[in-house]
């Protein structure tokens, strides 16, 4: 093939409108170009505020963890469920995650920009009118949602886009769905694990099955939370974490010896909020994850006692086990305690109780294996086998360590007859960003572009054709 | 001066210079990616690691100095859209058709105004074409659906008891927006009847009635075959019209909901009920194969009935040298067909070369009926019977259960055994055997050579056997009788002469005589038994009228003829 010659659009249906992704969760908020690889733009959904010179000032982006300005409380625009809770906010940290990256800021008028000398008589009066520029007014705009957004969420999402952003033409598709399509499939089961949720999706011809769709708290936070717990009882000692940013400096200990830092302290009325700190701690903590959370690899659950006799937990314990050391410097080889603080995800049993945490203890249904059981028992029967022969993960908590092997070995246990495969990109960012994959190849291809919703449609219907349309 | 003078001056050799130059140059051999300048930074040492990446070929170089062929962003709308929504997308100006270029009022940046430029000096000199189709236009598609029904036709065929006017479009309507993909309409139907007589919301609401796949399909299959066949009544539909119509209105929702409660008890075993599925289809699988073998088997049993006999084939076969040698060639024709077979070609087995395969290796499986007609799969089931259970002398009967002292080796036929009976020493006798069982109307090759068969065809060629052997005793002894009386006739006729008187008195006495020479002649060789035997030969006389008991019974009078004469 001659390389200066394009492929021809009809040989694998692309025709890019410079349509923008946006794929906002609950940890991260990602956003990019469609037909990219990997969005360009990756914050987190978390804003800071703080009060400066008494007015009120809201950082967004990776900025909310870099200082810790007096008084910085960390806010959430989306809830616990996976759904909407702040749209005020929501929308500036939406906004933020293109208008930074993406869009960029547009060149405003030459005569303001300060560079130019201008005699204040001089000054036009359309200004006014350019400074009301919207970010999106040249790109369509393909948003995701979790399966279960209300209609109401839904109808609200898309007067953000028309009105406030202004573009041209938008659609609203489930994360499910794209995470599917990131996948190559069409029909698949979708299990997504993200900061948040647990979630279960059939997906049947691109479309979500309403009455499969199922999903469950015990997310990445929950999983920290019983890291937490794990941490409390320590047997050395128990372990607290301190966040890099109260670290002046610290030395070396020995495994399991008290940590020898010096620490920073903030008088009271310039310390940052509880919730900066509790920010902080969770990204130690989800490198903790990435280091030392391993999943007990199956085939049988870690309280069973396996094959030879011996219980799994004994077999755990033989395991070499994996050091981590913690910003203040104390370090410790992690055994056993690797395995449980994910295996509540799979025997609601194996849930480490601890009173302090905000999560109750799981129920058996919030499990995995029980949720795939509970979505399966939701469609049609014929569908099922098909459903098991395509299960997609994704979600960042999915990259756990041996999660993908015990899952299979799970839904195999569960689902002894029929042929049961797991599909897992082994690429961290596919897994992590499926969704927005998924999204980025949906709005890049030529027979996508009719189902848009345009701004005209928008105007006709009002923000209630987002129910029809986007089903 | 010469550079040869200076380098004599400094008293630098002579040829010293030129050869590392020469190096050099070998070396300079610069790789392709590498500036000349970095590369002369490196020095002669090669670095460590490569530094030219495999890079992307790219154009070819007679490319650059083409004109660069450019792109505009360009604005189109949908043909399968109904609002006429305007995107933009890239597209190579063609100067021949190029596509219209509206001024979409872009925003001023920098790169864009660079675009502007050229482009509307274009736009002067080439007319503008008629919009093109969008190219993806033509993927928007719908399944084709009946007509919607209108009132009347509603009232006077779609009426139904379990399905109101209003759940009917509401069906209707789900299953054209989700083009009949009932997955999805089964998923997503929530109809909620309208409370027309009830304003309040909060009264009793009816039970929500909840609608299965089935029951949807069944109402619009009844519906959409009844509006096919308003269409066109079913004698003018054409053939695809008709099938449709038929297959929508046989739509059988009951046997579909237990077709699915199949499926589902299907999906939901236990990993035991799949280990014991996968072990009986297993054995499924063995037991039609070994039917098929089994069938294959007689169906050269049967081509090798059809075979005439040859007789003095036999013999060669009768010694231990002829079997081996038989043993050996069959062996051999085995080891060919099994190659073959692992060539693909295992369709018609020889004939030779399959018994003993099926017989050592699927003996276990093979089934009662194969008995009769291959005895090395008689023993073999023998053996796995025992090992499992033990059979009461009746099931041995019934399923051909026997059980040997010695087995010799090799294969042998009931009915070869059998056959052997019938071949006697002599042809003559071979002759005379057949000549029997033809007169009994038995045929020489058995039909059905089971075991009891076998065993009565055996006691049947003895007594045949025996009775030939009393019929030539009794021949010899008549002829033997015929020669003593002609010689006593003689003797008789030469007293006579020597007499010459008494011809006349002697004649009425003749008949008397030639009885009582028979019996004389017994008498002779057994005096005491002599009554016994003129009732024996009376019977036979009496017996004379048919023929084949005649012959049989005769020889049984022979025999005891014999008895008496021993």
């Amino acid at each position: 093939m001659n390389p200066s010659n394009p492929p021809q659009a009809a040989e694998y249906g692309g025709d890019e409108v410079s349509a923008i992704v946006l794929d906002p969760g609950y940890s991260t908020t990602r956003a990019g170009f469609a037909g990219e690889d990997a969005p360009k733009s990756l914050i987190p959904t978390y804003y800071g505020k703080y009060n400066a010179d008494g007015q009120e000032k809201l950082v967004f982006g990776d900025d909310v963890f870099v200082t810790p300005r007096p008084g910085l409380s960390i806010h959430n625009p989306i809830g616990k469920d996976g759904i909407v809770e702040d749209w005020d906010m929501a929308e500036r940290v939406w906004e933020h995650s293109f208008t930074s990256r993406l869009t960029g800021t547009k060149a405003g008028n030459p005569f303001q920009n300060g560079l130019n000398d201008v005699s204040p008589d001089e000054l036009p009066t359309e200004m006014e009118v350019e400074s009301e520029e919207k970010p999106l007014s040249d790109s369509p705009l393909l948003m995701t949602e979790p399966g279960w957004n209300p209609a109401k969420a839904r109808e609200k999402t898309i007067e953000i886009a028309m009105e406030k952003w202004d573009t041209p033409a938008f659609y609203l598709a489930r994360s499910g769905v794209l995470a599917a399509f990131a996948s190559g499939k069409a029909s698949a089961l979708v299990i997504d694990i993200g900061a948040s949720n647990l979630s279960v999706t059939p997906i049947h011809d691109g479309m979500i099955l309403k009455r499969g769709v199922q999903h469950s708290p015990l997310g990445g936070e929950y999983i920290s939370s019983q890291i937490r717990a794990i941490f409390k009882a320590n047997t050395p000692q128990p372990i607290t974490i301190t966040p890099h940013y109260l670290i002046s400096s610290k030395s070396a200990v020995e495994a399991g010896q008290p940590a020898q830092a010096k620490y920073k302290t903030f008088p009271a009325d310039k310390a940052p909020d509880a919730s900066y700190r509790a920010l902080l701690e969770e990204r130690t903590l989800s490198e903790f994850k990435e280091c030392v959370v391993q999943v007990w690899p199956g085939p049988t659950r870690l309280s069973a006692p396996s094959a030879t006799g011996v219980s799994n937990e004994d077999m755990a314990r033989t395991t070499p086990g994996r050091p981590f050391e913690f910003p203040d410097g104390y370090n410790q080889v992690f055994g056993v305690d690797r395995f449980r603080a994910v295996e509540s995800l799979f025997d609601a049993k194996a849930a480490i109780p601890d009173p302090d945490s905000s999560f109750p203890p799981p129920t058996p249904a919030q499990t995995i294996p029980e949720l795939v059981k509970a979505s399966l028992a939701g469609v049609d029967v014929d569908l099922r086998p098909h459903l098991l022969a395509n299960v997609v993960v994704t979600g960042g908590s999915s990259l756990l360590y041996g999660f993908t092997d015990r899952l299979n070995h799970e839904l195999m246990q569960m689902f002894p007859g029929p042929r049961v495969r797991v599909t897992a990109p082994g690429n961290t960012s596919e897994r992590r960003f499926g969704s927005w994959i998924g999204g980025s190849i949906l709005a890049s291809l030529g027979t996508f572009h009719q189902m848009w919703i345009s701004k005209k449609e928008y105007e006709e219907h009002g923000p209630n054709i987002v129910e029809k349309r986007c089903k | 001066m010469a550079a040869a003078d200076v380098r004599d001056m400094l008293d630098l050799p002579a040829e010293g210079q030129p050869r590392p130059h020469k190096k050099q140059k070998v070396v300079e051999k610069r790789p392709e990616g590498i500036t000349r300048e970095l590369y002369a930074l490196l020095g002669e040492r090669a670095p460590p690691i490569a530094i030219n990446e495999n890079k992307y070929k790219g154009r070819p170089k007679w490319m650059n100095k083409l004109r660069v062929r450019p792109w505009s962003m360009t604005p189109f709308t949908n043909n399968a859209r109904s609002d006429g929504l305007v995107l933009n997308h890239w597209q190579r100006k063609h100067e021949s058709a190029r596509p219209p270029v509206p001024a979409p009022a872009p925003a001023p940046s920098e790169s864009q105004m660079e675009v502007d430029q050229p482009k509307q000096e274009e736009k002067e000199d080439v007319p503008k074409l008629p919009e093109q189709e969008y190219a993806f236009a033509k993927y928007n598609v719908k399944p084709r659906l009946p007509r919607r029904y209108t009132d009347d036709e509603y009232n006077r065929h779609l009426q139904s008891d379990d399905w109101s006017r209003e759940e009917t479009d509401y069906l209707v309507g789900l299953v054209t927006e989700y083009d009949i993909r009932w997955v999805l309409i089964a998923d997503r139907y929530d109809y909620q009847p309208r409370m027309d007589t009830q304003p309040d919301a909060n009264a009793l609401v009816p039970a929500k009635h909840h609608r299965t796949m089935e029951q949807m399909k069944a109402r619009y299959y009844y519906i959409a075959a009844t509006m096919l066949s308003l269409e066109h009544p079913p004698s003018e539909m054409s053939e695809a019209e008709f099938d449709l119509h038929e297959k929508m209105l046989k739509f059988d929702p009951d046997r579909e909901r237990d077709r699915k409660e199949l499926a589902a008890l299907q999906l939901n075993r236990t990993a035991d009920e799949v280990r014991e599925e996968a072990m009986l289809l297993e054995e499924l699988k063995r037991i039609t194969s070994n039917e098929q073998n089994f069938i294959t088997e007689r169906r050269e049993l049967y081509s090798r009935l059809e075979v005439p006999i040859s007789v003095g084939n036999t013999t060669m076969y009768q010694s231990s040298a002829g079997l081996s040698q038989l043993l050996q060639t069959l062996l051999q024709a085995d080891k060919s067909k099994k190659r073959r077979s692992i060539l693909g070609d295992g369709a018609i087995p020889s004939p030779a070369g399959q018994t003993p395969t099926t017989a050592g290796g699927l003996g276990r499986a093979e089934t009662p009926v194969s008995q009769g007609a291959n005895k090395k799969g008689a023993i073999a089931s023998k053996e796995t019977n025992q090992m499992v259970r033990t059979l009461t002398p009746a099931e041995e009967a019934k399923y051909g259960v026997q059980h040997h002292e010695r087995v010799s080796a090799g294969v042998q036929f009931r009915s070869d055994r059998a056959q052997r009976l019938t071949q006697a020493k002599s042809n003559v006798q071979t002759q005379k055997l057949a000549n029997a069982l033809s007169e009994l109307e038995i045929p020489v090759r058995l039909f059905m050579p089971t075991e009891r068969v076998c065993k009565d065809f055996e006691k049947l060629i003895q007594s045949v056997n025996m009775l030939l052997d009393a019929r030539k005793v009794s021949e010899k002894v008549e002829s033997e009788i015929r020669v003593l009386e002609a010689a006593k006739m003689e003797r008789e006729r030469k007293l006579r002469e020597a007499a010459g008187i008494t011809g006349p008195s002697a004649d009425p006495e003749h008949p008397h005589v030639k009885k009582e020479t028979e019996d004389g002649d017994a008498g002779v060789l057994g005096h005491s038994t002599a009554p016994q035997n003129t009732q024996g030969a009376g019977a036979q006389q009496g017996d004379g009228n048919h023929k084949r008991s005649a012959s049989v019974l005769s020889g049984a009078s022979d025999k005891s003829n014999k008895r008496q004469r021993r």
